[in-house]
């Protein structure tokens, strides 16, 4: 009895300090593209923002507020995640097909089609969605039925251009993903769309 | 200790949801990977491959020579040093039915984070759970490393 209580202390005291002994860094980069977003890092001891290109706080216990933002630079940043960064796989490419109106394809958009294909191919791509939207006008059961129904549409062209179905994901947002964002009820041709994801 | 504790809980939780049958869609792949990459999946682990298809509560572990990057159903990139471990703790990517949110937990190790549509369209709902804190992401690159 007595050996299973110390046992069970000698444990309690191997986790609490490994426990003591972990830390969390949280840094921001830029993106890609090269603008800056904003995280919040927050726990039971309070709150801190980063929104500075390569800030960073470090947090040793939930009851510990987390450090004081710092500009690590650059440099540091990619050293610490040097590994993960280096893995870091190429953005999904990413497609934008408008329709006149209905299903039918702007000619525009029906030119799209083999830079899809051609995407699909280079990315050796096996996750595909396919998503469609509406603009704003008409009830929101109407828009989700438009918008897989151009969903659908899309699909079957790339289908028909050889993309095997089974790596194809069509879904529907409706009017409520608008890449515009409009009041209710306005015709915005630029939301009448499918998006076409290659991963 | 606790990390054990908290896969142990992801685990049940995922049993626990397949246990009432719910089917779901995948929710991202893994694109990219080198070394030893291991998926946890209801107390299963499977051998990572480019393109293997992720599932809600997945728990993707690296070994000592292993990293690996994801691309989630909303264009979310995540990618993963050595020794890392992370869970795939809620995604939804429902906007026509206003269903969106998206919690990743961060156990060990180093994770690149780059948001993706659900940060966009509801910024409040993204969160990376670390040990110590929580990580709320309005956009959209985030490094984060768990001793």
């Amino acid at each position: 009895m007595h050996a299973t209580l110390r046992l069970t202390l000698l444990l309690f005291l191997i986790t609490l300090s490994f426990g003591c002994a972990k830390r969390t860094l949280v840094a921001l980069a830029p993106d890609p593209d090269g603008k800056v977003g904003s995280v919040y890092v927050t726990n039971e001891a309070g709150e801190v923002a980063l929104d500075a290109p390569y800030q960073a706080t470090s947090i040793g216990a939930t009851r510990q507020r987390p450090t004081k933002p710092e500009n690590l630079g650059r440099e540091k940043i990619a050293g610490i995640f040097a590994e993960a960064l280096s893995i870091q796989p190429a953005r999904p490419r990413h497609f934008l097909l408008y329709f006149d109106r209905d299903v039918s394809l702007t000619s525009e958009s029906a030119e799209l089609l083999p830079g899809i294909i051609a995407a699909i191919r280079e990315r050796n791509s096996a996750d595909i969605s396919v998503v469609g939207h509406t603009d704003t006008v008409g009830s929101r059961e109407y828009n989700t039925e438009l918008s897989k129904r151009r969903a659908a549409s899309v699909r079957d062209l790339l289908v028909g251009l050889g993309v095997a179905a089974e790596t194809i994901r069509t879904t529907s947002h409706g009017k409520e993903n608008p890449l515009i964002p409009t009041a209710d009820n306005v015709s915005e041709p630029r939301n009448r769309r499918v998006e076409v994801d290659v991963r | 200790m606790r990390n054990i504790f908290e896969v142990q809980f992801a685990a049940l939780f995922l049993a626990a949801s397949l246990a009432q049958g719910a089917a779901a869609d995948h929710i991202g792949i893994i694109k990219t990977l080198a070394g030893e990459v291991v998926v946890e999946r209801a107390g299963r682990f499977i051998k990572a491959e480019p393109n293997l298809k992720l599932y809600l509560a997945d728990v993707i572990n690296t070994g000592a020579d292993g990293k690996t990057g994801l691309i989630l159903e909303d264009d979310t990139v995540i990618s993963m040093g050595f020794n890392s471990s992370l869970a795939l703790k809620s995604f939804q990517f429902q906007p026509s039915e206003k269903k969106l949110s998206f919690i990743a937990r961060i156990y060990h190790g180093t994770a690149s984070f780059i948001s993706g549509q659900i940060a966009k369209l509801a910024p409040s709902l993204v969160h990376i759970e670390t040990p110590h804190a929580t990580v709320g992401v309005r956009g959209t690159h985030v490094l984060i490393r768990v001793d």
